[in-house]
């Protein structure tokens, strides 16, 4: 049997597991982006053309579709990744993504996984970007591999006896969100958070 | 007169995160999706304070201040980042380009409006 000259072989491949409150991305042949979802929800955003992708994983704590915190800590996410994709070479207007997740995994967590999956779709939708595939909702976890360089996915869904990260919401910051520095005259007084001086 | 903001990004959710925010506040918001669309934007208008972006298709949120300080229009009016960024060297290339500061996203509604506030009046 011959094997595709450009794809690499099992010992060059990468895996990177994706937990909940990350975002990566590549544009290496050798990475693959590993991931498992109950009612979480990861993006994954290609630009097949530059050949870079990324995988966010996120839940949002609330399961109302409108709740602040959707706007805040969901767009956040996915800002995070179109930027790093933007980083390597992408072009907005030529990125597509595929969403999975949104579960009903426990009774305790409600319509959790529901709203995670409309947040999701609302927000490419709203953002203009093309959504190739969806795999969403359901009472049944997810195993996804996503192969950032070309955009495929591979998802197979887990059974009962499969172990699932137990998931609670949680909204996982980078180090200084929420953060203000003014350079000049504009003094910290008033401010409701801690301000940072000028470097 | 309700003080006018020019909010500056190319995700429409992050504008009408900004904008749900100021104009429940009492302020008149404008949008502008781009750094160019901005420097139209505010050199047909005077805007109390302009919050922009960095990562921008056309024209980015630095280029946008280095184009526009350049201008009478561009004279005075106070400039904020918002971006997910927080490098020092992009912090340092914000001061240098005439911003006053610089805000990491995401953020919460209290601490839009403080800024807000701080630099364009309530």
């Amino acid at each position: 049997m011959t094997r595709c000259a450009d794809r690499p072989s099992a010992s060059q491949i990468s895996i990177t597991h994706v937990t909940q409150g990350s975002c990566v991305a590549s544009a290496s042949p050798n990475e693959v982006y590993a991931t498992i979802l109950g009612s979480c929800i990861c993006t994954c955003m290609c630009d097949p053309v530059a050949g870079v992708g990324g995988m966010n994983h996120f839940l949002l704590p609330s399961s109302e579709v409108e709740d602040a915190q959707h706007l805040r800590y969901g767009s956040h996410a996915m800002e995070l990744l179109i930027n790093a994709l933007l980083k390597l070479g992408a072009a907005r207007q030529r990125i597509e993504a595929k969403i999975f997740g949104g579960a009903m995994m426990t009774p305790q967590l409600g319509a959790i996984g529901q709203a995670n999956a409309a947040f999701a779709r609302r927000y490419l939708r709203d953002e203009g970007i093309l959504c190739t595939a969806q795999s969403l909702g359901g009472n049944r976890a997810r195993r996804i591999r996503f192969w950032p360089k070309t955009g495929r996915v591979q998802q197979m869904f887990l059974g009962s006896e499969d172990v699932v990260p137990t998931e609670q919401p949680q909204l996982r910051l980078q180090g200084g969100a929420g953060d203000v520095t003014f350079f000049d005259r504009h003094s910290n007084a008033e401010m409701p958070d801690p301000i940072k001086e000028p470097r | 007169m309700s003080k006018t903001i020019l909010a500056v990004d190319d995700s429409p959710s992050v504008r009408q995160m900004v904008r749900l925010t100021l104009v429940g506040a009492g302020y008149t918001v404008v949008e502008a999706v781009d750094g160019q669309d901005a420097l139209e934007k505010a050199t047909a208008q005077r805007f109390d304070a302009i919050l922009t972006d960095q990562n921008m298709p056309r024209l980015d949120g630095l280029g946008f201040i280095r184009k526009f300080r350049t201008l009478p229009e561009g004279k005075g009016v106070p400039i904020v980042f918002l971006s997910t960024e927080s490098q020092d060297t992009l912090k340092a290339q914000a001061k240098e380009a005439g911003a006053i500061g610089w805000m990491i996203k995401p953020f919460d509604q209290a601490q839009l409006l403080a800024v807000v506030k701080k630099v364009a009046g309530a």
